[in-house]
């Protein structure tokens, strides 16, 4: 069986009085492409951040490879999250290279990498140029750039295409392509359904904190008995929350059995 | 500890390779210089020309009814004495534009010292031209019995003292004991006139720009807090060195180029003092209150949604650095009285009094290392209330973090 990357069982979050997740299990496989979906407020981000050690999980555990991810291990992950920005004041290579570094790479080999990305998106002219003097899909693919250095073996994308142009679009989504190709995993946020029919390995959905449906894009359509995964997703919403709850989260045994692909 | 460095680096190369910070930086030294030759340039002209016009002024009448104004020294400047009967009349030639002036000086001047003017216009050249008139006339009058020129330059503008002072049996460099502690107060304005509002700025545009998740993810919040505190002070050490070597470089151009620099209060760069207990005192307060103010500022950034928000929030703690000087003399000479000892003591006031009197030197006994030890107290609490704050409230970017959550167990 293959080992997951991404290990989250029994997982939940509380934040003042909010329940924010509640009894959340999934795992991530290296190498899919895992869809993370839910509505706005659906607890995603939060599990995301959880997941990354920004915020402290009220119970349960989350582990990337086999261990709480800290700042000081966090150089596996490329993380593009959804309030996201850069320096705006700074220069789109020295910005680059900052995160670099803060990845645990070399300066020299940000900068080699930061200078072939920009080759490969289009904008090498634009490395010593002030971020703020960007349009924001050029900005989105420095972000995208930071993200993916370092070779991470679990990319984080929280709606990564948003306010992209087609072409931009299509570029973003053939380096998610490739990335796959290396082994990288990839937890993939959006509410784009056909982003999720055209890449997605497996899915989880979650609503209101619980998780509503967990497996392979097959698996959960079976499940569902549709073709598409945007009516199984307009299908759950439309549920009455107080229908569903924390029992409804696929337990670690039904995880389990939903592993492969 | 790497991460650490590129924090720093970051930090630091951010600020100083914004042009503005250099714009600021030559311009206040650049405005203050050029106000100063603008001001003594005017007042030359303006005293030189009021000088040139007093002397051409020859249409003016004087009564004397004092008995001070000498004939001769009125005579040397082609004017006339008239009898105290003509008064009225001449006050009403005045009037007609006949004279241009009429000069009174009554017999309470010596009493009242004060004497009237009579002007047929209200322009304020003129008006100053005849003003130094009566004024000279009067002042080379009296001062004229004395004698010498030397004698009347001592009467008029006095002399400087060249003042010896004891303490405890032994001669003390008195005022030049204070430059060097004294030093420390200005460096504290200097570092909170530019560098603390670059921990607000830095902290609020991280979370305004969105760039804080990023970050957050690969470095832990107290490396950051920390990287941006050691990048501020490095800010401020380079904002030190540059305008102490402008000091330096115009204390060494001046006497080229014909300027004398003239030091205040006598201070005497041969005499300074060089007290290490003073010295030691003076940047631990520093250094303590720079950090205890960074601390406030980073938890300000972080509870507030945006930078205009920490804005106007961090006025309290400008209102804080600068109430001192309200109570500035109290502090030098009263060092027992209950508001000093308040002030001292109170987070926000401290940095700057504990200086100030670390400077005159009137802390007794321990005190200075009790402020110092309190102060410390305050700085490890204003630190840990910014990085509480920053976990807090670096990811919310649309509300206020509240107050009292910063102190609710997590």
């Amino acid at each position: 069986m293959t080992k997951p990357i991404v290990h989250v069982e029994d997982f939940s979050l509380t934040i003042g009085e909010k329940k924010i997740v509640k009894n959340l299990n999934f795992d991530v496989l290296p190498g899919e492409v895992f869809a993370f979906l839910g509505a706005n407020g659906s607890g995603k981000t939060s599990t995301i951040r959880s997941l990354l050690g920004i915020y402290q999980q009220t119970t349960g555990e989350l582990l990337v490879n086999g261990t709480p991810l800290t700042p000081e291990s966090a150089a596996v992950v490329g993380y593009l999250p959804e309030e996201r920005g850069l320096y705006t004041r700074s220069k789109v290579l020295d910005t680059m290279i900052y995160f670099g570094e803060l990845k645990g790479m070399t300066r020299d080999d940000a900068r080699d990498f930061s200078v072939a990305f920009l080759e490969r998106v289009e904008l090498a002219d634009k490395a010593n140029i002030k971020i703020k003097k960007l349009s924001g899909g050029q900005q989105q693919k420095i972000q995208l750039g930071v993200a993916i250095m370092g070779d991470p073996q679990l990319l984080i994308l929280d709606e990564p295409t948003k306010g992209l142009d087609p072409v931009n679009r299509k570029l973003l989504l053939d380096i998610v392509d490739e990335l796959q190709e290396k082994g990288t995993a990839v937890i993939y946020i959006t509410h784009l359904m056909e982003e999720v029919e055209r890449l997605a390995d497996r899915l989880l959905i979650l609503k209101d904190g619980v998780a509503r449906a967990y497996g392979t894009v097959a698996e959960v359509k079976e499940e569902f008995t549709s073709t598409s995964i945007e009516d199984i997703f307009v299908q759950i919403y439309k549920e009455k929350s107080n229908v569903v709850g924390a029992e409804a989260a696929p337990s670690k045994k039904k995880t389990t059995k939903k592993e492969g692909k | 500890m790497s991460k650490l460095r590129s924090v720093i680096r970051h930090e630091y190369l951010t600020i100083v390779k914004q042009p503005s910070f250099w714009i600021v930086m030559i311009a206040i030294p650049a405005i203050i210089a050029l106000i100063g030759v603008l001001t003594i340039l005017g007042n030359k002209n303006s005293a030189d020309r009021i000088q040139e016009i007093s002397k051409d002024i020859k249409n003016v009448a004087i009564v004397d009814q004092s008995g001070l104004i000498n004939k001769d020294v009125a005579a040397a400047a082609e004017l006339k004495i008239s009898p105290a009967e003509k008064i009225n009349t001449l006050r009403d030639k005045v009037k007609s534009g006949e004279k241009e002036a009429l000069i009174v000086y009554p017999s309470s001047l010596k009493k009242d010292r004060s004497y009237q003017l009579y002007l047929s216009s209200d322009d304020l050249t003129k008006m100053g031209a005849i003003s130094t008139l009566a004024d000279n006339l009067l002042k080379t009058s009296v001062f004229l019995p004395l004698g010498s020129p030397e004698v009347i330059a001592i009467a008029q503008g006095g002399a400087t003292a060249d003042m010896t002072f004891y303490k405890d049996g032994r001669e003390t460099a008195g005022f030049n004991e204070y430059v060097v502690p004294g030093l420390f107060v200005v460096l504290f304005y200097i570092i909170f006139a530019f560098s603390i509002g670059y921990m607000l700025t830095s902290v609020s545009e991280e979370k305004e720009n969105r760039s804080m998740e990023m970050v957050l993810t690969y470095v832990q919040p107290r490396t950051l807090i920390l990287g941006k505190l050691l990048a501020v002070m490095l800010v401020t050490l380079t904002q030190v060195a540059f305008f102490g070597l402008l000091a330096i470089l115009a204390l060494v151009v001046a006497p080229h180029v014909g300027v004398t620099v003239a030091l205040p209060f006598g201070i005497d760069l041969a005499k300074l003092v060089f007290d290490p207990i003073a010295i030691t005192l003076g940047f631990a307060f520093l250094f303590t209150g720079f950090l205890m103010y960074a601390g406030f500022m980073t938890a300000t950034a972080a509870i507030a949604p945006s930078a205009k928000e920490a804005n106007s929030f961090s006025g309290v703690f400008f209102i804080g650095a600068f109430i001192p000087f309200y109570f500035i003399y109290m502090i030098a000479t009263d060092p027992e009285n209950k508001i000093v000892s308040f002030l001292t003591y109170f987070p926000l006031t401290s940095p700057v009094v504990s200086l100030i009197r670390n400077t005159v030197g009137n802390f007794n006994g321990l005190e200075g290392w009790i402020a110092l030890a309190v102060m410390f107290a305050f700085m490890l609490v204003s630190i840990w209330v910014a990085v509480r704050a920053f976990k807090l409230g670096a990811l919310e970017f649309s509300q206020t973090i509240k107050l009292s959550s910063l102190f609710k167990k997590s």
